[in-house]
């Protein structure tokens, strides 16, 4: 890997983004190492899906630039970013409805199913490469024989099938959801789509996973369970974490540096304390006090 | 879902797992051969059938199990006929060598001009399913469409191809056992893909096109490749037709073509290959019925039964609209037979009490 000491895993350097006049996100920083759980914080409509959505690929920023792992992604593909080592939820959840809990997340399983060129060298040679067209080729080659590997069930494809099943009822079981394996996403409870999000998202072997408003929905109880949950995942994955949290409490609570977007500009960064006493940020968040107590019900952005 | 490591294979050896249903189907292949061998009508009739299944089950591929919407399936179909057709008809009086008796060659022959009109369709899969990198829904549907016409059009302009009048004379090769292997062989991929990598990859595409590629599948190349093996056994379908019926023209290719396959997957449930056989074999024995229904009617005079077949599409219509009503998700909805028939059967059985 070509990662430098200190270099984050992922880097966004004076990031804007504009939808015809509207300025969504402006000259947005943020850095992520390993080992990180980071907060953002705002406003209904402050840009912080917006920012999820360029730091994977959704959206390409106006100007600026985001970095993963030192590779410069601006107009990447989301998947391509995904395969670098960011994996994300949704606010307004995007589960496979019609697939069960576990074939939810043997569809993020893709690492394994490589044949002729491992995925692990893949993805090294595309973190090295700008020649995507090359790797492009490989990953066609692979998809091509692997076809044929699972046409003909050859036993390195059924050895294959197993580990893919044994590493997702792993990752139901870590969110505790292992009892719905075999039911339809649609058919969890809330909470419980929101947890099976995550599994699916760490199951793409993140370095980095960014949460978007993982506990919306979830009453105060489910609320701190996740917190705990999430402190937990970033220690057993090695994971640099970035949350998107309404609840103010919560992230003071469990991030060690949060950043505060209004109207796409960072109003404040720093730790909890730094943050809470920052005049502009109390100012954003009491003129919309009202409005963050219902914004639970609001669910917009990819 | 099921996975394919299920253990009901559980004592079979790891090697014999891949081919060994298609070892089971060739002695029961064989027999069905011998039975018909006196009943040349009941052979055309299962020969269109199976056609049809092979062209609904691997439509389904694109249009039920990656959410495409393909309209213009017909079009594979005739690049195959006529490439099948075509190689046939040039290469009639060779014989290999190497194979025992002139029968025997005929069917190895047989067997590659199935298999380059496959390759051919193919290749023509992976052409259609690059607009759909950009293109989606209705948009979608209007490119295959203008697809499956532009090949008719083109056949029908090429003098190599018999313009108008198409091809005649194309051996007749095609056995009640090809037909059904390679209508065996097409569920048998079609059901192995769908629980396989590549499959679970297709379906989070026809889920949530978005999620599928945040959780890093190229949803792209899988919908070109989801084209190209469609439109491959298309392509074979075609190959067979080709070769049971002896003469090919433009007008077996049409619109109206691609549209009973759409049809059939969408009354059989949009994603269930179980689904897409019942609906394809159905609808294509239905007006076969109905023709022999109308013909005792008319009491041996074929007006009557002709008339009916006339307004055939109508009562397809009809039929798919009352469906469409009764059940909107279709026959089985995306599961397969196995998924559904034991909550149907439960639910009568607790109806009784
Ligand atoms: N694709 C788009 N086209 C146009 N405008 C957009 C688009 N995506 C987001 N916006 C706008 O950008 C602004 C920021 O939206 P965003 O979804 O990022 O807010 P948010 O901070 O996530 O809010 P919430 O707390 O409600 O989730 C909003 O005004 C939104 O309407
Ligand atoms: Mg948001």
């Amino acid at each position: 890997m070509n990662l430098v000491p200190g270099e984050p895993l992922l880097h966004a350097k004076s990031v804007s983004i504009q939808f015809g006049g509207l300025r969504a996100l402006t000259d947005f920083n943020l850095e992520i190492h390993k080992g990180d759980l980071k907060g953002l914080i705002g406003p209904n409509g402050a840009g912080k899906t917006t920012a999820f959505n360029v730091l994977t690929g959704v959206y390409r920023p106006t100007s600026g630039d985001v970095f993963v792992s030192g590779n410069r992604i601006n107009g990447r593909k989301p998947h391509q970013i995904n395969r670098l080592g960011v994996a994300r939820t949704f606010q307004n959840i995007r589960l496979f409805k019609e697939l069960t809990a576990i074939d939810n997340v043997k569809v993020a399983c893709l690492s394994e199913s490589y044949s002729v060129v491992r995925r692990e060298t893949l993805d090294r040679l595309e973190r090295g490469t700008s020649a995507l067209w090359f790797t492009n080729a490989l990953h066609a080659l692979n998809n091509y024989v692997d076809w044929w590997r699972a046409l003909l069930l050859t036993p390195g494809f059924l050895r294959e099938e197993a580990e893919v099943t044994k590493k997702a009822e792993g990752l139901l079981e870590t969110m505790g959801l292992l009892h719905r394996r075999d039911e339809e996403a649609r058919n969890l409870p809330y909470g419980e789509q929101r947890r099976l999000e995550i599994a699916r998202a760490l199951a793409t072997n993140p370095k980095v996973l960014l949460l978007d408003e993982p506990a919306a929905g979830m009453n105060t109880r489910e609320k701190a369970d996740l917190m705990v949950l999430i402190r937990e995942l970033r220690e057993k994955f090695s994971l640099g974490i970035l949350v998107i949290e309404h609840d103010m409490k919560l992230v003071m609570g469990i991030c060690e540096h949060i950043t505060v977007l209004d109207h796409g500009e960072t109003i404040a960064a720093g730790g909890p304390a730094e943050v809470r006493t920052n005049p502009k940020v109390i100012e954003a968040y009491l003129g919309e006090s009202f409005a963050a107590a219902h914004a639970a019900a609001a669910g917009s952005g990819a | 879902m099921e996975s394919v490591a299920a253990p009901r294979f559980s004592g079979v050896p790891g090697w014999l797992r891949g081919p060994l249903p298609i070892l089971l189907s060739l002695p029961i292949l064989a027999l069905a051969q011998w039975a018909t061998a006196q009943a040349p009508f009941l052979v055309y009739i299962a020969s269109i059938v199976g056609v049809n299944v092979i062209l609904a089950v691997s439509l389904n591929i694109v249009n039920g199990m990656t959410g495409q919407f393909s309209i213009g399936h017909a079009g594979f179909m005739a690049v195959g006929a006529y490439i099948a057709g075509k190689f046939s008809l040039e290469t009639k009086d060779v014989y290999l060598p190497f194979m025992q008796s002139v029968a025997a060659s005929d069917q190895l022959m047989f067997v590659f001009a199935l298999l380059l009109g496959g390759a051919v369709a193919a290749v023509f899969g992976f052409l259609v399913g690059l607009p759909s990198l950009r293109l989606k829904g209705d948009y979608l549907a209007i490119v295959t469409l203008g697809f499956g016409e532009i090949i008719r059009v083109i056949v029908q302009n090429t003098e190599m191809f018999g313009r108008a009048l198409g091809l005649s004379g194309i051996p007749q090769r095609s056995s009640i056992f090809m037909v059904m292997f390679w209508v065996f062989l097409t569920i048998l991929a079609a059901r192995r893909i769908a629980s396989s990598a590549h499959g679970r990859s297709l379906l989070a595409i026809r889920e949530d096109e978005i999620a599928a590629e945040a959780m890093g599948v190229n949803t792209t190349a899988y919908k070109v490749r989801a084209f190209v093996i469609s439109a491959f056994f298309a392509g074979v379908a075609g190959g067979l037709f080709a070769h049971f019926v002896g003469i090919i023209n433009p007008g077996s290719f049409t619109f109206v073509k691609s549209m009973e396959i759409v049809v059939m997957i969408v009354a059989g449930g949009l994603g269930s290959t179980t689904g897409s056989i019942v609906a394809a074999v159905f609808l294509t024995l239905l007006p076969e019925a109905l023709r022999s229904i109308f013909t005792q009617l008319g009491g041996g005079d074929q007006t009557l039964a002709q008339r009916v077949d006339q307004i055939r599409m109508p009562i397809y219509g009809m039929l798919l609209v009352a469906l469409m009503l009764l059940r909107p998700q279709g026959l089985f909805g995306t599961k397969e037979i196995w998924d559904v028939a034991p909550k149907w059967l439960s639910r009568r059985r607790k109806g009784m009490r």
